[in-house]
Protein backbone atom coordinates (compact mmCIF):
# COMPACT_ATOMS: atom_id res chain seq x y z
CA UNK A 1 0.00 0.00 0.00
CA UNK A 2 1.33 3.45 -1.05
CA UNK A 3 1.56 5.03 1.98
CA UNK A 4 1.23 8.39 0.63
CA UNK A 5 -1.72 8.07 -0.14
CA UNK A 6 -2.89 8.05 3.47
CA UNK A 7 -4.28 10.95 5.86
CA UNK A 8 -4.12 10.82 9.92
CA UNK A 9 -6.20 11.41 12.66
CA UNK A 10 -3.53 12.83 14.37
CA UNK A 11 -4.80 12.05 18.49
CA UNK A 12 -2.62 14.04 20.15
CA UNK A 13 -1.30 12.86 23.81
CA UNK A 14 -4.69 13.36 25.49
CA UNK A 15 -5.90 10.01 23.83
CA UNK A 16 -2.63 7.92 24.77
CA UNK A 17 -3.06 9.67 28.60
CA UNK A 18 -6.60 7.84 28.22
CA UNK A 19 -5.85 4.51 25.97
CA UNK A 20 -3.20 4.02 29.07
CA UNK A 21 -5.53 4.93 32.30
CA UNK A 22 -8.35 2.54 30.51
CA UNK A 23 -5.82 -0.49 31.24
CA UNK A 24 -4.93 0.55 34.73
CA UNK A 25 -8.57 1.06 35.43
CA UNK A 26 -9.43 -1.98 33.88
CA UNK A 27 -6.86 -4.16 35.36
CA UNK A 28 -6.71 -2.78 38.33
CA UNK A 29 -11.21 -3.78 38.82
CA UNK A 30 -10.47 -7.20 37.24
CA UNK A 31 -7.73 -7.82 40.14
CA UNK A 32 -9.58 -6.43 43.01
CA UNK A 33 -12.73 -8.84 41.88
CA UNK A 34 -10.56 -11.84 41.56
CA UNK A 35 -8.45 -11.45 44.83
CA UNK A 36 -11.95 -10.76 46.45
CA UNK A 37 -13.69 -14.01 45.28
CA UNK A 38 -10.73 -15.53 46.11
CA UNK A 39 -10.39 -14.69 50.10
CA UNK A 40 -11.68 -11.61 50.94
CA UNK A 41 -10.65 -11.66 54.40
CA UNK A 42 -6.80 -11.83 53.46
CA UNK A 43 -7.34 -9.70 50.05
CA UNK A 44 -8.87 -6.71 51.60
CA UNK A 45 -6.62 -3.97 51.45
CA UNK A 46 -5.84 -5.10 47.75
CA UNK A 47 -9.46 -4.87 47.12
CA UNK A 48 -9.79 -1.27 48.49
CA UNK A 49 -7.15 -0.03 47.20
CA UNK A 50 -7.88 -2.06 43.62
CA UNK A 51 -11.47 -0.40 43.32
CA UNK A 52 -10.30 2.94 44.92
CA UNK A 53 -7.20 2.82 41.69
CA UNK A 54 -10.01 1.99 38.87
CA UNK A 55 -12.40 4.93 40.32
CA UNK A 56 -9.67 7.07 40.24
CA UNK A 57 -8.23 6.12 36.68
CA UNK A 58 -11.42 6.27 34.68
CA UNK A 59 -12.54 9.47 36.21
CA UNK A 60 -10.18 11.69 33.46
CA UNK A 61 -11.20 9.11 30.87
CA UNK A 62 -14.33 10.54 29.99
CA UNK A 63 -13.37 14.02 30.10
CA UNK A 64 -9.69 13.57 28.08
CA UNK A 65 -11.82 11.99 25.15
CA UNK A 66 -14.32 15.12 25.49
CA UNK A 67 -11.99 17.86 25.41
CA UNK A 68 -10.16 15.67 22.06
CA UNK A 69 -13.13 16.23 20.33
CA UNK A 70 -13.67 18.54 17.33
CA UNK A 71 -17.47 19.80 19.05
CA UNK A 72 -17.20 18.90 22.53
CA UNK A 73 -20.33 20.18 23.47
CA UNK A 74 -21.89 17.06 21.13
CA UNK A 75 -20.14 14.31 22.90
CA UNK A 76 -23.40 12.56 23.69
CA UNK A 77 -23.76 11.66 20.03
CA UNK A 78 -21.20 9.06 20.62
CA UNK A 79 -24.45 6.97 22.15
CA UNK A 80 -27.14 9.39 20.69
CA UNK A 81 -29.11 11.45 18.51
CA UNK A 82 -31.62 13.58 18.70
CA UNK A 83 -32.84 12.83 14.74
CA UNK A 84 -30.84 9.74 13.40
CA UNK A 85 -30.13 8.67 9.61
CA UNK A 86 -31.43 5.23 8.28
CA UNK A 87 -28.23 3.68 7.21
CA UNK A 88 -25.75 4.34 9.26
CA UNK A 89 -23.64 1.20 8.12
CA UNK A 90 -23.61 -2.91 8.67
CA UNK A 91 -24.39 -3.89 11.93
CA UNK A 92 -25.63 -0.63 13.47
CA UNK A 93 -28.32 -1.49 16.30
CA UNK A 94 -30.14 1.31 17.04
CA UNK A 95 -32.95 1.81 19.50
CA UNK A 96 -34.78 5.21 19.42
CA UNK A 97 -32.20 7.99 19.55
CA UNK A 98 -29.70 5.11 20.89
CA UNK A 99 -27.09 3.30 18.79
CA UNK A 100 -24.22 1.26 19.11
CA UNK A 101 -21.90 -0.01 16.03
CA UNK A 102 -20.85 -3.18 16.48
CA UNK A 103 -18.15 -2.40 13.63
CA UNK A 104 -16.86 0.49 15.23
CA UNK A 105 -14.52 0.04 18.42
CA UNK A 106 -15.16 3.41 19.15
CA UNK A 107 -18.82 3.06 19.81
CA UNK A 108 -18.94 -0.12 21.70
CA UNK A 109 -16.06 1.92 23.64
CA UNK A 110 -18.25 4.41 24.28
CA UNK A 111 -20.63 2.08 25.74
CA UNK A 112 -18.29 0.39 27.68
CA UNK A 113 -16.99 3.79 29.32
CA UNK A 114 -20.38 4.47 30.60
CA UNK A 115 -20.98 1.47 31.90
CA UNK A 116 -17.62 0.20 33.50
CA UNK A 117 -17.64 3.91 35.22
CA UNK A 118 -20.83 3.36 36.78
CA UNK A 119 -19.02 -0.31 38.24
CA UNK A 120 -16.13 1.31 39.24
CA UNK A 121 -18.28 4.38 41.22
CA UNK A 122 -20.45 1.89 42.75
CA UNK A 123 -17.78 -1.14 43.76
CA UNK A 124 -15.78 2.04 45.14
CA UNK A 125 -18.65 3.27 46.99
CA UNK A 126 -19.37 0.10 48.60
CA UNK A 127 -16.04 -0.63 49.68
CA UNK A 128 -15.98 2.79 51.60
CA UNK A 129 -19.49 2.31 52.82
CA UNK A 130 -18.21 -1.37 54.43
CA UNK A 131 -15.18 0.63 55.92
CA UNK A 132 -16.92 2.88 57.58
CA UNK A 133 -19.20 -0.40 59.47
CA UNK A 134 -22.52 0.71 57.49
CA UNK A 135 -23.07 -2.55 56.38
CA UNK A 136 -22.19 -5.40 54.06
CA UNK A 137 -22.89 -5.75 50.51
CA UNK A 138 -21.46 -8.74 50.13
CA UNK A 139 -23.78 -10.34 46.52
CA UNK A 140 -24.20 -6.86 45.59
CA UNK A 141 -20.44 -6.08 45.46
CA UNK A 142 -19.69 -9.88 43.60
CA UNK A 143 -22.46 -8.83 41.19
CA UNK A 144 -20.79 -5.45 40.59
CA UNK A 145 -17.30 -7.04 40.32
CA UNK A 146 -17.70 -9.52 37.81
CA UNK A 147 -20.29 -7.03 35.40
CA UNK A 148 -17.34 -4.52 35.76
CA UNK A 149 -14.54 -6.92 35.01
CA UNK A 150 -16.04 -8.28 31.72
CA UNK A 151 -16.52 -4.19 30.98
CA UNK A 152 -12.75 -3.41 32.54
CA UNK A 153 -11.28 -6.11 30.12
CA UNK A 154 -13.54 -4.47 27.36
CA UNK A 155 -11.92 -1.12 28.27
CA UNK A 156 -8.11 -2.23 28.76
CA UNK A 157 -8.60 -3.51 25.06
CA UNK A 158 -10.69 -1.95 22.62
CA UNK A 159 -8.46 1.09 22.00
CA UNK A 160 -6.00 -1.90 20.37
CA UNK A 161 -8.83 -2.88 18.20
CA UNK A 162 -9.98 0.40 17.46
CA UNK A 163 -6.38 1.34 15.79
CA UNK A 164 -6.56 -2.03 14.38
CA UNK A 165 -9.54 -0.64 12.56
CA UNK A 166 -8.16 1.88 10.82
CA UNK A 167 -5.95 2.38 7.11
CA UNK A 168 -2.94 2.84 8.91
CA UNK A 169 -0.38 0.53 7.92
CA UNK A 170 1.22 0.20 10.89
CA UNK A 171 -2.26 -0.97 12.59
CA UNK A 172 -4.27 -2.67 10.19
CA UNK A 173 -1.77 -5.58 8.99
CA UNK A 174 -1.91 -7.09 12.55
CA UNK A 175 -4.40 -8.38 14.81
CA UNK A 176 -2.34 -8.36 17.96
CA UNK A 177 -2.99 -4.52 19.15
CA UNK A 178 -6.10 -5.44 21.03
CA UNK A 179 -4.63 -8.19 22.95
CA UNK A 180 -1.53 -6.67 23.71
CA UNK A 181 -2.87 -3.52 24.93
CA UNK A 182 -5.04 -5.69 27.55
CA UNK A 183 -1.83 -7.73 28.61
CA UNK A 184 -0.02 -3.91 29.33
CA UNK A 185 -3.68 -2.90 31.05
CA UNK A 186 -3.52 -6.13 33.54
CA UNK A 187 0.17 -5.55 33.77
CA UNK A 188 0.12 -1.74 34.67
CA UNK A 189 -2.98 -2.51 37.04
CA UNK A 190 -1.23 -4.52 38.90
CA UNK A 191 1.40 -2.37 38.98
CA UNK A 192 -0.68 0.45 40.11
CA UNK A 193 -1.80 -1.30 43.14
CA UNK A 194 1.19 -2.64 44.26
CA UNK A 195 2.74 1.11 44.15
CA UNK A 196 0.11 2.60 46.10
CA UNK A 197 0.24 -0.68 48.41
CA UNK A 198 4.33 -0.41 49.19
CA UNK A 199 3.55 3.57 49.82
CA UNK A 200 1.14 2.98 52.52
CA UNK A 201 3.09 -0.10 53.69
CA UNK A 202 1.01 -2.15 56.82
CA UNK A 203 0.61 -5.81 56.87
CA UNK A 204 0.15 -6.24 52.78
CA UNK A 205 3.35 -8.14 52.54
CA UNK A 206 1.85 -11.47 51.30
CA UNK A 207 -0.90 -9.66 48.48
CA UNK A 208 2.29 -7.30 47.64
CA UNK A 209 4.39 -10.23 46.88
CA UNK A 210 1.04 -12.30 44.48
CA UNK A 211 0.63 -8.75 43.03
CA UNK A 212 4.39 -8.58 41.64
CA UNK A 213 4.34 -12.28 40.67
CA UNK A 214 0.84 -11.60 38.68
CA UNK A 215 3.15 -8.58 37.37
CA UNK A 216 5.42 -10.41 35.88
CA UNK A 217 2.91 -12.98 34.24
CA UNK A 218 1.60 -10.34 32.47
CA UNK A 219 4.75 -9.02 31.77
CA UNK A 220 5.19 -12.48 30.48
CA UNK A 221 2.62 -11.91 27.99
CA UNK A 222 3.42 -8.67 26.87
CA UNK A 223 6.32 -9.56 25.84
CA UNK A 224 5.51 -12.37 23.64
CA UNK A 225 2.28 -10.11 22.34
CA UNK A 226 4.84 -7.53 21.36
CA UNK A 227 7.26 -10.00 19.52
CA UNK A 228 3.88 -11.27 17.86
CA UNK A 229 2.60 -7.41 16.78
CA UNK A 230 6.05 -6.62 15.04
CA UNK A 231 6.31 -10.12 13.37
CA UNK A 232 3.12 -10.21 11.78
CA UNK A 233 3.37 -6.91 10.49
CA UNK A 234 6.67 -7.71 9.17
CA UNK A 235 5.80 -10.88 7.64
CA UNK A 236 2.28 -8.77 5.88
CA UNK A 237 5.35 -7.62 3.56
CA UNK A 238 4.73 -4.32 1.21
CA UNK A 239 6.84 -1.26 1.55
CA UNK A 240 4.59 0.85 3.16
CA UNK A 241 4.74 -1.47 5.97
CA UNK A 242 8.49 -1.91 6.26
CA UNK A 243 8.39 2.15 6.67
CA UNK A 244 6.02 2.50 8.90
CA UNK A 245 7.62 -0.68 11.21
CA UNK A 246 11.10 1.19 10.54
CA UNK A 247 10.11 4.44 11.83
CA UNK A 248 8.94 2.25 15.55
CA UNK A 249 11.91 -0.13 15.10
CA UNK A 250 14.97 2.11 14.01
CA UNK A 251 13.42 5.38 13.38
CA UNK A 252 12.62 8.58 15.19
CA UNK A 253 10.47 6.70 17.70
CA UNK A 254 12.65 3.71 18.26
CA UNK A 255 14.43 5.29 21.09
CA UNK A 256 10.94 5.52 23.20
CA UNK A 257 10.43 1.91 22.02
CA UNK A 258 13.14 0.17 23.03
CA UNK A 259 13.28 2.41 26.31
CA UNK A 260 9.67 0.90 26.87
CA UNK A 261 11.49 -2.42 25.99
CA UNK A 262 14.07 -2.39 28.49
CA UNK A 263 12.05 0.05 31.40
CA UNK A 264 9.11 -1.62 31.50
CA UNK A 265 9.89 -5.37 30.54
CA UNK A 266 13.63 -6.10 30.51
CA UNK A 267 14.68 -4.80 33.91
CA UNK A 268 11.24 -5.58 35.68
CA UNK A 269 11.35 -9.16 34.50
CA UNK A 270 15.23 -9.18 35.44
CA UNK A 271 14.53 -8.18 38.90
CA UNK A 272 11.84 -10.46 39.64
CA UNK A 273 13.62 -13.31 38.18
CA UNK A 274 16.72 -12.40 39.72
CA UNK A 275 14.26 -13.03 43.15
CA UNK A 276 14.98 -9.48 44.57
CA UNK A 277 11.20 -8.92 44.77
CA UNK A 278 10.15 -12.60 45.55
CA UNK A 279 10.85 -11.03 49.11
CA UNK A 280 8.65 -8.64 48.67
CA UNK A 281 10.61 -5.50 49.68
CA UNK A 282 7.99 -2.65 50.03
CA UNK A 283 10.71 -0.32 48.13
CA UNK A 284 11.65 -2.43 45.34
CA UNK A 285 8.26 -3.34 44.72
CA UNK A 286 7.45 0.40 44.21
CA UNK A 287 10.11 1.03 41.90
CA UNK A 288 9.31 -2.38 40.01
CA UNK A 289 6.14 -0.91 39.55
CA UNK A 290 6.89 2.92 38.48
CA UNK A 291 9.23 0.96 35.79
CA UNK A 292 6.00 -0.86 34.84
CA UNK A 293 3.64 1.68 34.83
CA UNK A 294 6.25 3.97 32.84
CA UNK A 295 7.12 1.45 30.33
CA UNK A 296 3.26 0.14 29.66
CA UNK A 297 2.51 3.86 28.92
CA UNK A 298 5.68 4.77 26.83
CA UNK A 299 4.97 1.49 24.74
CA UNK A 300 1.44 2.29 23.87
CA UNK A 301 2.52 5.81 23.61
CA UNK A 302 4.88 5.48 20.91
CA UNK A 303 3.13 2.19 18.70
CA UNK A 304 0.16 4.95 18.11
CA UNK A 305 2.79 7.53 17.57
CA UNK A 306 4.87 5.60 14.93
CA UNK A 307 1.45 4.31 13.08
CA UNK A 308 -0.11 7.74 13.12
CA UNK A 309 2.95 9.38 11.37
CA UNK A 310 2.00 10.54 7.52
CA UNK A 311 5.17 8.97 5.74
CA UNK A 312 5.79 11.22 2.79
CA UNK B 1 -33.33 2.72 -2.16
CA UNK B 2 -33.16 4.41 -5.56
CA UNK B 3 -30.93 3.33 -8.25
CA UNK B 4 -27.31 3.64 -7.13
CA UNK B 5 -25.77 6.88 -9.05
CA UNK B 6 -21.94 6.80 -9.80
CA UNK B 7 -19.18 9.12 -11.31
CA UNK B 8 -16.31 7.49 -13.97
CA UNK B 9 -13.18 8.72 -14.36
CA UNK B 10 -11.32 7.76 -17.46
CA UNK B 11 -7.95 9.10 -16.74
CA UNK B 12 -7.07 8.33 -20.63
CA UNK B 13 -9.52 11.83 -21.70
CA UNK B 14 -7.69 13.77 -18.67
CA UNK B 15 -5.46 16.55 -19.65
CA UNK B 16 -5.16 18.03 -15.84
CA UNK B 17 -6.68 21.17 -16.57
CA UNK B 18 -8.58 20.90 -13.12
CA UNK B 19 -11.64 22.43 -14.19
CA UNK B 20 -13.32 19.98 -11.52
CA UNK B 21 -11.45 21.11 -8.89
CA UNK B 22 -12.48 24.26 -9.15
CA UNK B 23 -16.19 23.77 -9.99
CA UNK B 24 -16.20 21.71 -6.94
CA UNK B 25 -14.79 24.40 -4.71
CA UNK B 26 -17.20 27.22 -6.31
CA UNK B 27 -20.27 24.94 -6.06
CA UNK B 28 -19.29 23.88 -2.30
CA UNK B 29 -18.17 27.10 -1.45
CA UNK B 30 -15.26 25.84 -0.55
CA UNK B 31 -12.62 28.88 0.70
CA UNK B 32 -9.02 28.88 -1.14
CA UNK B 33 -5.88 27.60 0.36
CA UNK B 34 -2.17 28.51 0.52
CA UNK B 35 -0.92 26.78 -2.53
CA UNK B 36 1.22 23.92 -1.24
CA UNK B 37 4.75 23.14 -4.03
CA UNK B 38 4.22 19.26 -4.31
CA UNK B 39 7.26 19.45 -7.29
CA UNK B 40 4.15 19.28 -10.26
CA UNK B 41 1.38 20.69 -11.15
CA UNK B 42 -0.51 18.93 -8.31
CA UNK B 43 -1.81 20.74 -5.60
CA UNK B 44 -2.35 19.93 -2.89
CA UNK B 45 0.23 16.80 -1.92
CA UNK B 46 -3.78 15.14 0.11
CA UNK B 47 -7.19 16.12 -0.07
CA UNK B 48 -7.86 18.73 2.23
CA UNK B 49 -11.34 20.07 4.08
CA UNK B 50 -11.30 22.63 1.25
CA UNK B 51 -10.44 20.23 -1.69
CA UNK B 52 -12.61 17.50 -2.39
CA UNK B 53 -11.13 16.90 -5.83
CA UNK B 54 -7.83 16.72 -6.75
CA UNK B 55 -5.90 16.22 -9.85
CA UNK B 56 -3.46 14.08 -8.90
CA UNK B 57 0.11 13.64 -11.67
CA UNK B 58 2.46 11.02 -11.78
CA UNK B 59 5.11 10.73 -13.88
CA UNK B 60 6.33 6.64 -14.86
CA UNK B 61 9.88 5.88 -16.20
CA UNK B 62 10.05 3.35 -18.72
CA UNK B 63 14.13 2.82 -17.54
CA UNK B 64 15.20 4.42 -21.00
CA UNK B 65 15.14 7.49 -20.37
CA UNK B 66 11.49 7.88 -21.48
CA UNK B 67 8.87 8.98 -19.54
CA UNK B 68 5.12 8.65 -19.46
CA UNK B 69 3.09 11.83 -18.17
CA UNK B 70 -0.10 9.93 -15.64
CA UNK B 71 -2.66 12.68 -14.74
CA UNK B 72 -5.90 11.70 -12.71
CA UNK B 73 -8.65 13.25 -11.14
CA UNK B 74 -9.08 11.78 -7.46
CA UNK B 75 -11.97 11.80 -5.83
CA UNK B 76 -14.00 9.90 -2.65
CA UNK B 77 -14.86 6.86 -4.09
CA UNK B 78 -18.31 6.40 -2.53
CA UNK B 79 -17.63 2.98 -1.57
CA UNK B 80 -20.29 0.41 -1.12
CA UNK B 81 -18.59 -0.84 1.85
CA UNK B 82 -16.79 2.48 3.56
CA UNK B 83 -14.44 2.58 5.95
CA UNK B 84 -15.13 5.82 7.47
CA UNK B 85 -19.06 4.38 7.24
CA UNK B 86 -18.51 1.83 9.77
CA UNK B 87 -15.89 3.73 11.62
CA UNK B 88 -18.03 6.58 12.77
CA UNK B 89 -19.12 6.23 16.18
CA UNK B 90 -21.67 8.84 15.78
CA UNK B 91 -23.86 7.81 12.55
CA UNK B 92 -22.98 11.25 11.33
CA UNK B 93 -21.68 9.51 7.97
CA UNK B 94 -24.30 7.74 6.56
CA UNK B 95 -25.21 6.37 2.88
CA UNK B 96 -27.80 8.16 0.94
CA UNK B 97 -30.78 6.36 -0.97
CA UNK B 98 -28.73 7.05 -3.80
CA UNK B 99 -25.51 4.68 -2.64
CA UNK B 100 -23.60 7.83 -2.03
CA UNK B 101 -21.67 7.99 1.26
CA UNK B 102 -22.39 11.63 3.12
CA UNK B 103 -21.39 13.35 6.17
CA UNK B 104 -24.28 15.03 8.54
CA UNK B 105 -22.15 18.74 9.73
CA UNK B 106 -25.45 18.72 12.13
CA UNK B 107 -24.36 15.57 13.94
CA UNK B 108 -20.38 14.97 13.19
CA UNK B 109 -18.65 15.78 16.65
CA UNK B 110 -15.34 15.87 15.32
CA UNK B 111 -13.72 12.38 16.52
CA UNK B 112 -11.36 11.77 13.72
CA UNK B 113 -11.44 8.55 13.36
CA UNK B 114 -12.77 8.25 9.98
CA UNK B 115 -9.98 10.30 8.99
CA UNK B 116 -7.91 7.15 9.72
CA UNK B 117 -10.47 4.76 8.61
CA UNK B 118 -10.47 5.87 4.97
CA UNK B 119 -8.34 3.29 2.80
CA UNK B 120 -7.97 6.24 0.39
CA UNK B 121 -6.92 9.21 2.15
CA UNK B 122 -10.28 11.35 1.36
CA UNK B 123 -12.10 12.13 4.84
CA UNK B 124 -10.29 15.18 6.07
CA UNK B 125 -10.87 17.32 9.31
CA UNK B 126 -11.40 20.78 9.27
CA UNK B 127 -10.72 22.84 12.27
CA UNK B 128 -12.78 25.51 11.95
CA UNK B 129 -16.42 23.82 11.94
CA UNK B 130 -14.49 21.32 14.01
CA UNK B 131 -15.99 18.72 11.38
CA UNK B 132 -14.67 15.55 9.40
CA UNK B 133 -15.67 17.21 5.58
CA UNK B 134 -14.96 15.26 1.91
CA UNK B 135 -17.11 14.99 -1.08
CA UNK B 136 -20.98 14.93 -1.32
CA UNK B 137 -21.30 13.45 -4.36
CA UNK B 138 -22.88 17.30 -4.57
CA UNK B 139 -25.54 15.56 -2.35
CA UNK B 140 -27.87 19.02 -2.76
CA UNK B 141 -27.11 18.77 -6.79
CA UNK B 142 -27.99 15.18 -7.32
CA UNK B 143 -31.47 15.45 -5.44
CA UNK B 144 -32.72 18.24 -7.78
CA UNK B 145 -31.57 16.45 -10.79
CA UNK B 146 -28.08 17.64 -11.63
CA UNK B 147 -24.72 15.88 -11.79
CA UNK B 148 -22.17 17.01 -9.13
CA UNK B 149 -20.11 20.28 -10.57
CA UNK B 150 -17.21 18.41 -11.39
CA UNK B 151 -18.55 16.21 -13.98
CA UNK B 152 -20.53 19.16 -15.50
CA UNK B 153 -17.28 20.93 -15.52
CA UNK B 154 -14.83 18.43 -16.98
CA UNK B 155 -14.59 19.76 -20.66
CA UNK B 156 -12.87 16.00 -22.22
CA UNK B 157 -15.90 13.96 -20.13
CA UNK B 158 -13.21 12.23 -18.08
CA UNK B 159 -15.42 12.22 -15.50
CA UNK B 160 -18.94 10.97 -16.04
CA UNK B 161 -21.99 10.49 -13.66
CA UNK B 162 -24.71 8.81 -14.16
CA UNK B 163 -26.85 5.55 -13.25
CA UNK B 164 -23.96 2.71 -11.89
CA UNK B 165 -25.22 -0.23 -14.35
CA UNK B 166 -25.27 2.25 -17.46
CA UNK B 167 -21.73 3.85 -16.32
CA UNK B 168 -20.05 0.61 -16.23
CA UNK B 169 -21.39 -0.85 -19.27
CA UNK B 170 -19.69 2.33 -21.16
CA UNK B 171 -16.48 1.59 -18.97
CA UNK B 172 -16.20 -2.04 -20.01
CA UNK B 173 -16.45 -1.27 -23.17
CA UNK B 174 -14.28 1.82 -23.27
CA UNK B 175 -11.44 -0.62 -21.75
CA UNK B 176 -11.86 -3.02 -24.77
CA UNK B 177 -11.76 -0.03 -27.40
CA UNK B 178 -8.42 1.23 -25.56
CA UNK B 179 -6.79 -2.31 -25.45
CA UNK B 180 -7.41 -2.16 -29.28
CA UNK B 181 -5.66 0.47 -29.49
CA UNK B 182 -3.25 -0.36 -28.39
CA UNK B 183 -3.60 0.51 -24.25
CA UNK B 184 -2.23 -3.10 -23.38
CA UNK B 185 -2.58 -2.07 -19.35
CA UNK B 186 -5.84 -0.47 -19.56
CA UNK B 187 -8.16 -1.24 -16.49
CA UNK B 188 -11.17 -0.29 -14.56
CA UNK B 189 -10.46 0.42 -10.82
CA UNK B 190 -13.71 0.18 -8.99
CA UNK B 191 -15.95 -1.29 -11.46
CA UNK B 192 -16.34 -4.94 -10.19
CA UNK B 193 -18.91 -5.02 -7.63
CA UNK B 194 -18.03 -8.47 -6.23
CA UNK B 195 -14.62 -7.23 -6.03
CA UNK B 196 -12.36 -4.73 -2.72
CA UNK B 197 -14.92 -2.91 -0.57
CA UNK B 198 -17.52 -4.47 -2.72
CA UNK B 199 -17.05 -2.14 -5.76
CA UNK B 200 -16.55 1.98 -5.69
CA UNK B 201 -19.04 3.85 -6.50
CA UNK B 202 -16.64 6.40 -7.95
CA UNK B 203 -14.61 3.92 -10.10
CA UNK B 204 -11.84 4.77 -12.52
CA UNK B 205 -10.00 3.93 -15.64
CA UNK B 206 -6.20 3.42 -15.56
CA UNK B 207 -3.54 3.17 -18.39
CA UNK B 208 -1.79 0.96 -15.74
CA UNK B 209 -1.38 -0.66 -12.33
CA UNK B 210 -3.27 1.21 -9.95
CA UNK B 211 0.14 1.46 -8.17
CA UNK B 212 1.12 3.95 -10.53
CA UNK B 213 -1.32 6.12 -9.69
CA UNK B 214 -0.63 5.82 -5.75
CA UNK B 215 -3.86 3.54 -5.35
CA UNK B 216 -3.80 0.22 -3.18
CA UNK B 217 -3.68 -2.78 -5.63
CA UNK B 218 -6.83 -4.68 -3.07
CA UNK B 219 -8.03 -2.01 -0.40
CA UNK B 220 -9.20 -3.78 2.46
CA UNK B 221 -12.11 -2.81 4.79
CA UNK B 222 -10.51 -1.76 8.23
CA UNK B 223 -13.39 -3.35 9.75
CA UNK B 224 -12.66 -6.14 8.45
CA UNK B 225 -10.15 -6.70 11.12
CA UNK B 226 -12.46 -6.24 14.48
CA UNK B 227 -13.75 -9.77 14.45
CA UNK B 228 -10.21 -11.63 14.72
CA UNK B 229 -9.04 -8.79 16.71
CA UNK B 230 -11.73 -9.02 19.49
CA UNK B 231 -11.01 -12.69 19.46
CA UNK B 232 -7.41 -12.54 20.40
CA UNK B 233 -8.33 -9.69 22.67
CA UNK B 234 -10.31 -12.17 24.60
CA UNK B 235 -7.70 -14.63 24.47
CA UNK B 236 -5.65 -12.12 26.11
CA UNK B 237 -8.39 -11.76 28.62
CA UNK B 238 -8.63 -14.99 29.64
CA UNK B 239 -5.10 -15.74 30.22
CA UNK B 240 -4.82 -12.24 31.98
CA UNK B 241 -7.71 -13.90 34.28
CA UNK B 242 -6.32 -17.19 34.99
CA UNK B 243 -3.67 -15.78 36.02
CA UNK B 244 -4.96 -13.63 38.70
CA UNK B 245 -6.74 -16.59 39.63
CA UNK B 246 -4.05 -18.90 39.70
CA UNK B 247 -1.47 -16.31 41.71
CA UNK B 248 -3.91 -15.48 44.29
CA UNK B 249 -5.29 -18.86 44.53
CA UNK B 250 -2.00 -20.21 44.93
CA UNK B 251 -1.25 -21.34 49.01
CA UNK B 252 2.26 -20.81 49.03
CA UNK B 253 2.90 -17.04 48.52
CA UNK B 254 5.38 -17.68 46.66
CA UNK B 255 2.95 -17.55 43.76
CA UNK B 256 3.19 -17.82 39.64
CA UNK B 257 2.58 -20.63 36.91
Amino acid sequence: MEPGLLKSADWPLLIDLYFFLGGVAGGAFVLATVAALVDERRFRDLMRVGYYVALLAVIPGPILLIVDLGLPGRFLHMLMVNKPSTDIGMNAITAGPFHLKLLSPMSAGAWALLIFGACAFLAALMVFLEDRGNRRFGLSRTIVGIVGSVFGLFLAAYPGVLLGATARPLFINSHWLGALFLAVGGATGAAAIALIMSILGGQNREALTRLMNFTSLALILEAALLVLFVGTVWMSGSAGIKQALGQLLAGSDSLLFWLAVIVGLVIPLALQFGGVIRKANPGLAALVSVLVLVGGFVVKYVIIAAGQRVLS
Amino acid sequence: MARTLAMFTDVSLCIGCRACQVACKQWNQLAPEEPEWTGSYQNHSHFTDMSYRLVRFFEQGDGKGGLTWHMMSDVCKHCAQAGCLEACPTGAIYRTEFGTVNINQDICNGCRYCVAACPFGVVAFNEGTGTATKCTFCNDRIHNGLGPACAKACPTESIRFGFRDELATKARKRVEDLRKMGFKEAQLYGEDQNGALGGLNAFFLLLGKPSIYGLPESPKLPQSNVFVDSLLAIGSAVLVGLGAVVTFRNRGGQGGA
